[in-house]
């Protein structure tokens, strides 16, 4: 089963640089097939989607596509790092903090940009209008690796000399953006940092749940969360087949479904530098800490 | 005790509603007891199963101090257990903090645990089910390897369960009210209907306590059961009985008066026929020496008593028997004309009459009472009365009383005769001879407000006295 989440306290690269993933599932290379590793970056709960994707992508690449889902994004990173995936929709930020050793596969296009935001959500009732208010929160934030659901309120912090331990009462790892949005909901968390996209996404699915909340601050734009694979495998002719898949989504009935079901636009070819923001952000917290 | 002079028929029903009452609480209080057993055997069954599920998920979170996770298991399981009005799950620590409730508004994470929970601790899964409330609240304790390191408390809405047992409450006490208003009714139609004969019989017999007695008419006696026909049976007998008798009496009364009525002729035409006697006489001398003026003037004067006589008599008679209603006082001379009616029969007998009527002039008395009261018991006493033997009569005021004795020597009154003067309940005795004028005497006196009394005489005969009540002050100021 799954093992506990890491420490908190952990910087992230160095614990994905220790990675062996031990005891988590061994994910092994069949011949023909396309290992794709996916983090709770979106709604992996939904398995209507997870079954149209896996078709989609073995229609358009011809091979067997496995899809592997895991509880946290560090799972998911070290696995691919480790070369147990072939490739893996992985956040920027550990994209970012493994950027030597991992290459772009495709980028999504959300709204006509690969670009999102990370909301900073609380009580809908609450009366707090800036970072600031939320000072000695319980604080929701959805996964240690997480760009939007950690880093960007972790960078705002630092800016100001502050950690989020230092700055909250408390805070809480959910693994999942959903999981932030339903602790604010419930009252678990008073506050919590969270992925734009699926907070909007969400805004259609579960109104109920995101209308028991409300929006303090929403950051600048940032690189959407990347498929990626180890940068020695991007020439292969199973990456390049399931890049061509992605990017040629749009033009597939399935891919049609899926990218609605996602909100997506499809999916595009981007230059690394699309995550120079978050590279920032990372310089910034690893300074401020 | 009013219930005990209720009729029957309202009696029985009564009876039928206060034994189906109780037989309905009776009822209703094991039904609803044995239906909260099982309800709340339903609700610690649920209960279990619900925390021994959750036990298992939750002991590894509690033993990190996972607040997320243990949040997020009851949360889900709050989802998934829908149907079984969970209000609210809690995990708290070993120490009695909230680790995660589903509920974190009401019960924040490391707050302490409210004592609304059940807070000791237990080795089974424990329900506490509070119908004050409306919820049960539950507790199972979280172990690992040996050693309790939390415990998970639910709280579950009853208030379907207790709406439930109201429901069933409701339609118990609906029920058992129709059925034992229908019993009642039926209860009641039945008595009403066993009750009819005896209702038949009970008219029956008030109506014959007033007037006459009639027997219960034929198709009535046929419809009846066969216990009541048997009374009906009876009670037609004696009414039958009583007929007669009363046609009998009647005969009787008509009779004694024709007797009494016969005497009084006698009597008055032997008054009359004596003095004719010497007014033939009386005529054939003055025919003879009609010329001689002493002998015609002494006969003439003759004549005149004769005839003088004769009136008395009749008058006496009229005053008597005549009903006048007007008249309301009594004479000395209306009592002492008595002894004019009484003297035929005086004479007959050869009886000494002692007469003694003083001490009054005029009394505030109907005369026509007192004179028949005291000729009829003269005339009984002359009967009574052996031949050449004595009749006594004496009359006076006594106080605010008139009081008159009779008495005579002869052979006493017979028990009957004695009972039809002093106390004949209201109805001529037949069969005693002088018994009818004595019940005549009864009633003329009571009619008056008078007493009779009827006492043995010594050594023989007996004393008859009545006693009638002067009716108002002005009439003792007439008594002289």
């Amino acid at each position: 089963m799954d093992r506990p989440g890491p420490s908190r306290r952990k910087v992230v690269s160095g614990a994905l640089a220790l990675a062996t993933v031990a005891g988590t599932h061994q994910v092994r290379a069949a011949s023909g097939e396309l290992r794709f590793g996916l983090t709770p970056v979106f709604l992996t709960s939904d398995l209507e989607l997870l079954d149209r994707l896996r078709s989609c992508l073995e229609q358009a690449t011809g091979l067997s596509v496995r899809l592997v889902t895991r509880r946290t994004y560090q799972e998911i990173t070290s696995l691919l790092l480790s070369g147990q995936l072939d490739t893996a929709w992985i956040c920027g930020f550990p994209y970012v903090v493994n950027r030597s050793r991992l290459a772009l596969v495709a980028v999504p296009v959300w709204q006509g940009k690969p670009l999102y935001r990370s909301y900073i959500i609380t009580d809908r009732d609450r009366q707090a209008r800036t970072l600031d208010d939320l000072r000695g929160d319980v604080h929701a934030f959805s996964d240690p690796d997480s760009n939007s659901g950690w880093l960007v309120t972790a960078t705002a912090l630092a800016r100001d000399g502050l950690t989020p331990e230092r700055f909250f009462s408390r805070t809480i790892f959910t693994y999942g953006h959903r999981n932030v949005i339903r602790a604010v909901a419930s009252g678990l968390a008073m506050s919590g940092s969270v992925d734009g996209y699926v907070y909007e996404i969400m805004r259609e699915t579960e109104p109920d749940l995101i209308a028991r909340t409300k929006v303090v601050r929403q950051s600048e734009l940032l690189g959407f969360p990347p498929v990626a694979c180890p940068a020695g495998s991007i020439d292969d002719p199973g990456i390049r087949s399931l890049q061509a898949a992605l990017v040629g989504m749009p033009e597939h009935p399935d891919g049609q479904a899926v990218l609605r079901l996602l909100r997506l636009d499809g999916f595009s070819i981007e230059d690394p530098s699309l995550f120079e923001a978050i590279a920032a952000e990372v310089a910034i917290v690893r300074g401020g800490g | 005790m009013i219930a005990l002079r209720l009729p029957m028929a309202f009696k029985i029903p009564l009876v039928v509603t206060v034994f189906m009452a109780a037989v309905a609480v009776f009822v209703s209080e094991r039904v609803l007891s044995r239906f909260q057993e099982a309800q709340t055997r339903h609700v610690g069954d649920l209960a279990t199963i619900y925390l021994d599920g959750m036990a298992s998920a939750l002991v590894e979170p509690v033993v990190r101090e996972d607040e997320w996770e243990a949040f997020d298991i009851i949360d889900r399981a709050r989802q998934i257990h829908a149907g079984l009005r969970l209000t609210e799950t809690v995990v708290a620590l070993a120490d009695g903090r909230v680790l995660a409730s589903s509920d974190p508004r009401a019960h924040s994470s490391w707050s302490p645990l409210p004592p609304s929970f059940l807070t000791q601790r237990t080795q089974a899964p424990m329900v506490d089910v509070r119908d004050d409330e409306a919820q049960a609240v539950s507790r199972r304790d979280l172990a690992s390897g040996g050693t309790i390191v939390g415990s998970v408390h639910a709280t579950f809405d009853i208030a379907p369960l207790l709406a439930e047992r109201r429901s069933v409450l409701w339609s118990l006490i609906v029920t058992n009210a129709a059925l034992t208003l229908v019993l009642a009714l039926a209860a009641w139609l039945t008595v009403r209907r066993m009750m009819r004969p005896i209702q038949v019989l009970a008219s029956h017999l008030e109506e014959g306590a007033g007037q006459r007695v009639e027997p219960i008419p034929e198709q009535f006696v046929e419809a009846a059961p066969l216990e009541v026909r048997r009374l009906f049976q009876a009670f037609n007998g004696m009414a039958e009985a009583v007929q007669e008798r009363e046609v009998l009496s009647r005969q009787l009364v008509e009779e004694e008066r024709l007797a009494s009525l016969g005497r009084l002729a006698s009597g008055m035409a032997h008054e009359i026929n004596n003095p004719l006697g010497g007014l033939f006489n009386a005529l054939d001398t003055l025919k003879e020496h009609g010329e001689r003026g002493d002998i015609r003037r002494r006969t003439i004067d003759l004549i005149e008593r004769g005839l003088r006589g004769i009136r008395d008599v009749v008058r006496t008679t009229l005053v008597t028997y005549r009903a006048d209603q007007d008249i309301h006082s009594l004479k000395r001379a209306d009592v002492d004309d008595l002894r004019l009616l009484v003297e035929p029969e005086v004479r007959r007998k050869w009886l000494a009459l002692r007469w003694v009527n003083e001490g009054y002039d005029e009394l505030p008395m109907s005369p026509s009472v007192v004179r028949q009261v005291l000729l009829n018991l003269l005339l009984n006493a002359c009967r009574a009365a052996p031949e050449g033997s004595q009749v006594g009569f004496e009359a006076h005021v006594d106080g605010p009383c008139f009081v008159a004795t009779i008495e005579d020597m002869g052979p006493g009154l017979p028990i009957g005769a004695r009972n039809a003067l002093t106390d004949p309940g209201g109805k001529p005795l037949p069969g005693s001879g002088g018994g009818l004028g004595l019940w005549m005497v009864h009633r003329l006196i009571k009619e008056v407000g008078g007493t009779v009394a009827a006492l043995p005489r010594i050594p023989a005969g007996t004393i008859v006295r009545i006693t009638i009540p002067l009716k108002d002050e002005e009439g003792t100021a007439n008594v002289a």
